[in-house]
């Protein structure tokens, strides 16, 4: 009972500062800045007509590999290590209290610090070390997304059901095999899913990236912006949608699958 | 306390929090005997059996397992090959196809890459589907576990058995989430079993019927002591009515139900 209280205190709180938060932006009528209605009317208008010329339907097919060539290699690199990291933060590999807290507490903190930082920090961090390469690309998406997957993974662990993880170890389980046998078959279908979710953040993290400069969607986008060629965004933010939209179809079939 | 016992169990109690689960229970059981564990829900039979698989401690008393104290087994795995479970259900691996949870029988001998490889490529299939033919249940060898329905997902639990071959096989409530028929058939397969591989069954059951027909021997638990532990042939209808009486009166003194 005293539970609910807080909760509801809780919650009206919570809508108080969101209703402040409202009456704190300036709704006037110099949202739009002088000029702002043709610009947006010049927007509407390349919405509608797209620049669908060869050249620029090969510049989109190219960017939009490339975007895509990222996303895939940092994730791949970004599951690798949220599986490690992640089984390890989860503290179902570990013997003993004092050594679960340790590692719990040491895998769990990386994994924070990792998602702390945001994929465009990480870009201009790295764009700094090695330059604009492929490299800076795959790794700022690689870090924090390995940080958001390892933590989810580790939750995941957790909360698989009691009752068979303790039929196995009665069946003289080890710790491995309790791994392998019991928390990966009951984690894996929503861990791949949650993957696949991560997955279209991250082509739009891939696009967005090279916007500092490491080529892809996003470069195109800003360069015809700068040009004006609101009709050549658009294009782009076609191709752009069209891959989220191809990933999405396809982690619904690969889910429907799993859990069949 | 003779060695040949399978279990033997001193003046053990238990209490969690406020609730006195077993007071001062004493029991020795022979290898091969077939128990029924009976008694109203709260009684302590969950608690009895959890004490005999080594999964909670007593506050006090000695418990042995096969002669040796339950303390000193040290790992699953030696355990494992002295004890085996089952419990109401949900204690298999939905996700797994049937195989693997029959498999799973076999952890406790196999290495982690044994493991590894029967993961992929199937371990030792012969013995599984053998497990899972005197079940009924060869043709769902590659099923998906969580499919099956609640009595099928019992007898997989019984296949798992077969292959871990432990001496004795402690059971919590196996057949009670199931209708009659389901119920009859999972304890007459379990009861083969335990005798065909001369093993020691204790079971804890909801069904008097049940406990009489294939037990024989009942341990009668109320309010955490043994009311009764007798030969199933001379346990009496009145004790019977005696156990599943309400116990406490109004003003919380205990009144006498059988003498
Ligand atoms: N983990 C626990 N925490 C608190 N009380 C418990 C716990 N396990 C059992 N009990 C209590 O101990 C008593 C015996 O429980 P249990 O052994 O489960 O009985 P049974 O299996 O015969 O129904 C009950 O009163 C129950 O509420
Ligand atoms: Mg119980």
């Amino acid at each position: 009972m005293q539970h609910f209280h807080k909760k509801n205190i809780l919650t009206g709180l919570l809508i108080l500062v969101f209703v402040w938060s409202l009456f704190s932006v300036q709704w006037r009528a110099d949202l739009f800045h002088s000029g702002g209605q043709s610009t947006f009317l010049h927007i509407l208008l390349g919405l509608i007509q797209p620049d669908l010329s060869t050249d620029i339907l090969q510049l989109a097919i190219v960017s939009s590999w490339r975007t895509l060539t990222y996303a895939v290699a940092g994730m791949s690199l970004a599951l690798i290590v949220a599986f490690v990291v992640g089984i390890l933060a989860s503290g179902i590999l570990t013997k003993g209290k004092t050594q679960r807290t340790a590692i719990v507490g040491f895998f769990r903190g990386l994994l924070g610090f990792m998602r702390a930082i945001h994929e465009l920090v990480w870009a201009w961090l790295f764009v700094a070390a090695v330059g604009l390469s492929p490299f800076a690309a795959v790794f700022a998406i690689a870090i924090p997304y390995g940080g958001i997957l390892g933590r989810i993974f580790a939750d995941m662990l957790n909360d698989v059901p009691a009752a068979p993880i303790n039929a196995l170890k009665a069946c003289g389980s080890s710790r491995w095999q309790l791994l392998m046998y019991g928390y990966i078959p009951h984690a894996a279908a929503d861990m791949l899913s949650y993957t696949m979710y991560r997955f279209e953040c991250a082509i739009r993290s891939s696009a967005i990236m090279s916007f500092v400069g490491l080529g892809g969607l996003g470069y195109q986008i800003q360069l015809s912006l700068e040009d004006l060629k609101y009709d050549e965004v658009w294009t782009f933010m076609f191709f752009l949608l069209g891959m989220v939209i191809v990933v999405d179809l396809w982690s619904q079939q690969l889910r429907k699958r799993l859990v069949a | 306390m003779s060695d040949k016992n399978s279990f033997t169990l001193k003046d053990v109690s238990k209490t969690f929090e406020e609730t006195q689960a077993l007071s001062s229970v004493s029991l020795s059981i022979e290898q091969g005997e077939i128990i029924a564990l009976i008694g109203p829900s709260g009684a302590g039979k969950t608690t009895l059996l959890n004490i005999l698989s080594n999964i909670i401690q007593p506050d006090e008393g000695k418990v042995r397992i096969y002669g040796k104290a339950a303390a000193q087994y040290s790992s699953g795995r030696e355990l494992a090959r002295k004890v085996g479970l089952m419990r109401q259900q949900f204690d298999l691996v939905g996700p797994l196809p049937v195989i693997h949870n029959v498999l799973a029988g076999k952890l406790g001998e196999w290495g982690l890459l044994k493991s590894m490889i029967s993961f992929l490529f199937p371990r030792d299939k012969d013995e599984a589907a053998d497990a899972l033919e005197r079940v009924g249940l060869l043709d769902k060898m590659y099923d998906k576990t969580s499919n099956l329905s609640g009595g099928e997902q019992q007898r997989v639990a019984l296949a798992r058995l077969f292959l871990q071959k432990p001496q004795a096989i402690l059971a919590d409530e196996p057949v009670a989430s199931l209708d009659p028929a389901r119920a009859e058939d999972i304890m007459s397969m379990l009861v083969q079993m335990v005798q065909q591989e001369k093993q020691t069954l204790v079971a804890s059951l909801h069904s008097i019927d049940l406990a009489r027909k294939y037990c024989n021997r009942l341990i009668a638990l109320k309010d955490g002591s043994i009311y009764f532990d007798l030969p199933t042939a001379e346990v009496t209808d009145q004790q019977l009515t005696g156990l599943y009486q309400l116990m406490e009166s109004k003003d919380g003194a205990t009144v006498a139900a059988f003498s």
